[in-house]
């Protein structure tokens, strides 16, 4: 049986040896990390497709039992995360593995920084322990400002300045609501606050609320705590501004939901959730709209699926979560698809204006058909794996009997059609400009993209593939009772 | 308007967190919680005289391995920020117009850097023993390079050597982590698997000990580390003629 704690403490023998790796062999630097990636991906899916129904694998670390140790918890649910998580890093070192262009000291820093990024998520996602799940999300954090910082520009300079301030305020939120939870409760197991949060004063335990609402809210791109998300993802380099969306903001909404599911219970929170998300798809979508170049667009994009993510969680139903559920998957992949193609489209231009594309369909077919194909897919269209998450969305919100948000959704729908086809309509009916200069992608990039094309299609096609998998999750995040009777197996007996 | 909406709303932040925070007793015993079975099984079981150690290394020693990671991750992170002002932005550097540091302060130094680097060793050695630590002793071995640093224009810290104790120190601890999923009794990461010892004796503690020294090394590679780039970056625009 495989250790969960791998998936934390490989990645992370690995950042400490890279520089060493370096030394020994330049090259090594690029190889390693991808085996390290195809290795947790593999270990992770076969821990994942393993796992006995209902009974999520526990470890405790330095053999302590919660609620005196820390504990991993891979179950049905955060290990369906943990390996899209793992599948995705592997996907995003495929794209950039040789990437000349930037030299030796830099690919070392890239490849440290990516690798600690993802053992961070990981560890956010797996980790049963409340002050554990701050210690990996600020690893997470730490390292996606240093990786938004690696083109050594100002503009770079200041996104990730502006990062690390929203970022450090996040953190603080955080270690604040910890502080009063512990004070409270006296304990940091995430079983053993949900047994105990029902004892807390109301008042306090709604200060706690807003505070991780807000911590994991900037993580997670809520409005309005999303002002670092457009600077970081149109500055960092395209692998990174797709890892962004697929990792780093995946880990902030499960913290999210994992604490408000599990961990506390609070009256009012999914309205707020509500409300917030609601108003991160309104402002995203429509700034997305106006927006000229394409990172810019594709970040506001993102902001807007996670709020419509946000919204899908806040029903608190289990067809709900279920749509959240493929909603998370469809972003993470369709997104990293879609930065990863632009990272081509936009190489060799100055601007990275979505005017700078006219005409790229005939000159760079196979990237553009893919941005398409990405396009088409975000936007909901079959028979692509965006349309069963839009659909399930639907159906969910007409379960709970939202009218005006089904309704929003749908003008949205045709917001996001109307800026993806503007760009579709530049790559493939317009002239080519004179002046253009192309990168052709590279071939490991081709193969990245194709199997995210792949994946996208045939969950498009047979949606049966991943259902099963996301409906076990979700049963697994409703079912309060049975996470705490298998992390603290002597408390549930009385 | 813009800073009236902005001190209001601190305003109301301060007053809620400030309501939550003074319902905690300062002083008072603590509700109960974890803190007894440390208290008692510090000493017993793991035969480690320092409760903080124990908690630090052991206990919560998943944390630690992340807030080392944390530490390096610093360092990485601010090389690839402040590295390209190496070149362009030499007005903007303070040392460059600043005195040399004065005969007193250099002698003073060279006498005092050996002591300070043998007290962060003996703090982060005796980890479990008397206050302190990994964290602290690599503090104070930073510190005494930092005094060598300021003193003296032309002390360079060797970068190769820096990165080989940080990745070498890095790795022990998680191949020790590692090595208890294997040799530990619950086959755990982070277990102890070697014998405890007697409560206060130097080799007691079992992995702990070791894990806090390397630790130690690692906390103070970095940090040297750290304001060795710092130091270097003003000084890049320096003739190398000077001093």
């Amino acid at each position: 049986m495989t250790d969960p704690v791998y998936f934390i403490a490989i990645p992370l023998l690995t950042a400490f040896l890279l520089p060493l790796f370096g030394k020994i062999y330049k090259p090594l630097i690029g190889i390693i990390p991808g085996l390290v990636f195809a290795f947790t991906a593999y270990i992770s899916f076969d821990l994942y497709f393993n796992l006995e129904p209902g009974k999520p694998v526990i470890v405790q670390m330095a053999g302590w039992a919660p609620p005196w140790g820390i504990n991993l918890v891979f179950g049905e649910f955060s290990g369906l995360i943990v390996s899209l998580i793992t599948f995705l890093a592997f996907l995003v070192w495929v794209y950039s593995y040789n990437f000349k262009k930037v030299g030796f000291d830099n690919s070392k820093k890239y490849f440290t920084l990516l690798m600690l990024m993802v053992a961070g998520s990981i560890g956010v996602v797996l980790t049963g322990d409340i002050f554990n799940m701050f210690v990996f999300l600020e690893i997470t954090a730490i390292s996606s400002y240093g990786l938004t910082a690696f083109y050594k520009g100002r503009d770079s300079a200041e996104a990730a300045f502006k990062f690390l301030l929203i970022g450090s305020l996040s953190s603080t939120f955080i270690l604040l609501a910890i502080l009063l939870l512990y004070k409270q409760t006296g304990t940091l197991n995430m079983a053993e606050i949900a047994i105990k949060s029902q004892a807390i004063d109301p008042k306090i335990k709604s200060i706690i609320a807003i505070l991780f609402f807000v911590g994991f809210g900037i993580e997670a791109e809520m409005f309005p705590l999303n002002g670092w998300v457009p600077d970081a993802y149109s500055q960092a380099p395209g692998p990174v501004a797709a890892s962004f969306a697929s990792i780093l903001a995946k880990s902030g909404i499960y913290a999210l939901i994992r604490v408000f599911y599990t961990v506390l219970d609070v009256e009012g929170i999914f309205n707020l959730l509500l409300t917030a998300g609601l108003l991160t798809i309104i402002f995203a979508e429509f700034t997305a709209m106006r927006q000229t170049r394409l990172r810019r667009m594709l970040a506001y994009s993102s902001i807007g699926q996670m709020g419509l993510i946000m919204v899908a969680f806040s029903f608190n139903t289990k067809a709900g979560v279920f749509a959240g559920l493929f909603l998370m998957f469809n972003h993470a992949v369709i997104k990293t698809l879609l930065f990863l193609a632009s990272g081509f489209l936009t190489y060799s231009t100055k601007q990275k204006k979505i005017r700078d594309l006219d005409g790229f369909g005939k000159i760079m077919p196979f990237t553009s058909l893919m941005f398409g194909l990405g396009a088409f897919a975000i936007v909901g269209l079959p028979p692509f794996s965006g349309f069963w998450g839009k659909l399930n969305m639907l159906t969910a919100t007409a379960d709970s009997n939202l009218y005006l948000v089904i309704a929003l959704i749908l003008v949205v729908a045709v917001v996001e059609i109307i800026y993806y086809f503007k760009v579709i309509g530049r790559l493939y009916f317009r002239e080519r400009h004179e002046d253009v200069n192309i990168q052709k992608p590279t071939w490991n990039a081709v193969l990245a993209m194709s199997i995210l094309a792949l994946v996208i299609i045939g969950v498009g096609l047979y949606p049966d593939f991943i259902t099963d998998y996301l409906a076990k999750a979700t049963n697994e995040l409703f079912d309060k009772a049975g996470y705490i009777k298998h992390v603290l197996p002597s408390l549930s007996l009385n | 308007m813009k800073n009236v909406i902005i001190i209001s709303l601190l305003g109301v932040t301060a007053y809620y967190l400030l309501s939550a925070f003074v319902s905690i007793p300062f002083g008072e015993d603590f509700i109960n919680g974890v803190k007894d079975f440390y208290l008692n099984k510090s000493p017993e079981d793991l035969k480690v005289a320092n409760v903080v150690t124990s908690i630090v290394v052991n206990f919560r020693g998943f944390d630690t391995l992340g807030e080392v990671t944390v530490l390096f991750l610093a360092s990485t992170a601010l090389g690839s920020i402040l590295y390209r002002r190496r070149s362009s932005h030499t007005a903007l550097n303070p040392q460059r117009t600043a005195p040399q540091a004065s005969t007193l302060v250099q002698a003073g130094a060279k006498v005092i850097f050996p002591f300070t680097v043998l007290l962060g060793a003996y703090v982060f050695i005796h980890g479990h023993l008397t206050p302190g630590g990994g964290f602290q002793g690599g503090a104070i071995i930073a510190t005494g390079f930092l005094l060598m640093l300021i003193s003296y224009r032309k002390f360079f810290v060797e970068h190769n050597v820096l990165t080989w104790i940080e990745a070498l120190a890095g790795t022990s601890f998680v191949v020790i982590g590692l090595a208890g999923l294997v040799y530990a009794d619950n086959h755990n990461f982070l277990e102890n698997f070697l014998p405890a010892g007697e409560l206060n004796d130097l080799l007691s503690g079992g992995i702990i000990g070791i894990i806090y020294i390397a630790v130690g090394f690692k906390v103070g590679a970095e940090i040297t580390g750290i304001l060795d780039t710092l130091l270097t970056i003003k000084e890049a625009g320096l003739d190398p003629e000077e001093n």
